[in-house]
């Protein structure tokens, strides 16, 4: 790797300095009780909170503590599938291999993210709006995230050469990042049955504080999780892939030699 | 390195183009993308009578009425923008939510331009969470009251602790006229 | 007005579906970790010289401080 000086070239520098698998095993060893421990305790803290301890609604009563699940599986279930969308240029243009194995991973935690978070939904707006399920733009444009994960999980598994299957999956995870601005922005865009933001970058929250603590927790607490599984899960798959190497090499000297 | 920046604009350049590409289809398809049309578009326009259509707007104040025909329970009620309104029927149970100054989406056919008949009627319920007693602070004090309309901005009440709003709930006696009841606490951070 | 099947489905889903997904990450790693000590051990090397350091760590995957 020659030391010109291009963005592009330190960006693929600097990611292929945990290319290295030994790199990456020690790295996210040393790693994840950093992200597995906070997770578990922000999350439960977050949750019972939320559960137990925060008002009811004005209007919605109890029903509202369905958000401390429901708001932060949203929020996961885009951010996932940005993530998915990163992997994939690193893999599409740096040839990244651990952008690969992560995207093998990311894939089926992402699509069950989006599951509770579609599930919940349901559960929250039968009690509310009066019916489990209808077809206005946000809740369309997250069921067809789903669909993205289930296609990018059955893709990228797809082909007896996964480079194939890494390729043709990257592809379609930065072709569908095209939803993740519909997803966010189809409340502001369309009317909708599903009510607006109510945490925005340019105004003051519309939601008590005494609600907004939970929520904060329980967010932070769930991306960790989140985080902390992938990283479990691709530090799982670096072995598995070493396994399998070690497997098929001395088998093929002793082929050899038989 | 120049193949990986070639990658890099080849990736780029799909990217946009796809991201127009969706852009120009969302826009065109916008009008059949909205969940629900507005009183004033029923108004201007009204629908096919065989039409099935949504309704959204917000429960004009008042104008509930609810009786019980045999086993049914029969309401009627109007649905505003701010513009038009239309007078919705409805036979059947309304959701929880459904309340006067409620946004609500009826699901039904047009008579004509101000009379609909719903089969289905959601509540749509808007983005602002408070507890209870901040609400009833808020609606004490005079700032607020949720049959005409969404609350005052939220920096006025969303740092108000639900011992602040009973405080104020029991600390006057009955403050019709409003200044004489204390100001929610961080009207103005 | 309270939903509390509604909510307890969520809060239980939720849970079901994290204890899910950690048990199999957690066993995932450690299935692998074992495999990967045994063969680094057992088929690469002649059986004396002993195994690399991060070849022999405790069972759960947490305790690396």
């Amino acid at each position: 790797m020659s030391a010109s000086p291009t963005l592009v070239a330190r960006t693929g520098s600097f990611f292929h300095r945990y290319a290295n698998p030994g790199r990456f095993l020690k790295l996210g060893a040393r790693l994840q009780p950093w992200l597995t421990w906070p997770a578990i305790v922000l999350t439960l803290l977050g949750l019972g909170w939320g559960l137990f301890f925060s008002p009811a609604d004005w209007q919605q009563g109890d029903s509202v503590r369905i958000m401390y699940v429901h708001v932060p599986a949203a929020m996961l279930a885009s951010a996932g599938y940005a993530a998915l969308a990163v992997c994939a240029v690193l893999s599409l243009v740096w040839r990244h291999p651990l952008a690969d194995l992560a995207a093998v991973e990311i894939g089926p935690v992402g699509a069950c993210i989006t599951a509770l978070c579609l599930a919940t939904g349901s559960l929250w707006g039968k009690p509310m709006w009066g019916t489990w399920w209808v077809w206005d733009a946000r809740l369309t444009s997250v069921l067809v995230l789903f669909f993205l994960y289930l296609g990018h999980i059955t893709l990228i598994r797809a082909f007896d050469d996964p480079q194939r299957g890494y390729r043709a999956a990257a592809i379609l995870a930065l072709a569908g990042a095209v939803d993740l601005p519909i997803i966010k922005f189809s409340v502001q865009w369309w009317n909708t049955l599903h009510q607006p933001d109510s945490i925005t970058l340019t105004g003051a929250p519309t939601m008590s504080s005494s609600m907004l603590w939970p929520l904060g927790l329980s967010t932070l607490g769930i991306s960790l999780g989140f985080a902390a599984l992938v990283l479990a899960r691709t530090r799982a798959a670096v072995m598995e892939s070493r396994i399998q190497a070690l497997l098929s090499s001395p088998r093929r000297n002793q082929g050899n030699a038989a | 390195m120049t193949r990986k920046t070639r990658r890099l604009w080849l990736v780029i350049a799909c990217v946009a183009c796809l991201g127009t590409a969706a852009a120009l289809v969302l826009r065109a398809f916008s009008s059949d993308i909205v969940f629900f049309v507005t009183p004033s578009q029923v108004a201007s326009s009204p629908p096919p009578k065989d039409r099935t259509v949504k309704l959204g707007g917000m429960v004009v104040a008042g104008s509930v009425h609810r009786e019980r025909r045999g086993e049914t329970p029969v309401a009627t009620f109007d649905v505003t923008d701010g513009q038009a309104a239309v007078s919705v029927h409805y036979e059947g149970i309304l959701p929880d939510l459904f309340r006067e100054g409620q946004s609500v989406v009826a699901i039904g056919t047009a008579n004509s331009a101000h009379d609909f008949t719903a089969s289905e009627v959601l509540a749509k319920h808007d983005e602002t969470y408070m507890p209870k007693e901040v609400a009833e602070a808020l609606k004490k004090s005079g700032k607020w009251d949720p049959r005409f309309g969404p609350p005052p901005s939220a920096a006025s009440w969303n740092s108000m602790t639900v011992q602040d709003a009973r405080k104020d709930l029991a600390a006057p006696a009955q403050p019709q006229s409003q200044p004489a009841s204390p100001a929610p606490t961080g009207s103005a951070p | 007005m309270t939903h509390l099947p509604y909510i307890a489905a969520s809060y239980g889903l939720a849970l079901v579906l994290s204890l899910t997904l950690a048990l199999n990450a957690a066993w995932r790693l450690k299935t692998a970790r074992a495999r990967l000590a045994m063969l680094e051990r057992g088929n690469l090397r002649p059986v004396q010289p002993a195994p690399r350091p991060e070849a022999a760590p405790s069972s759960t995957d947490t305790q690396t401080p």
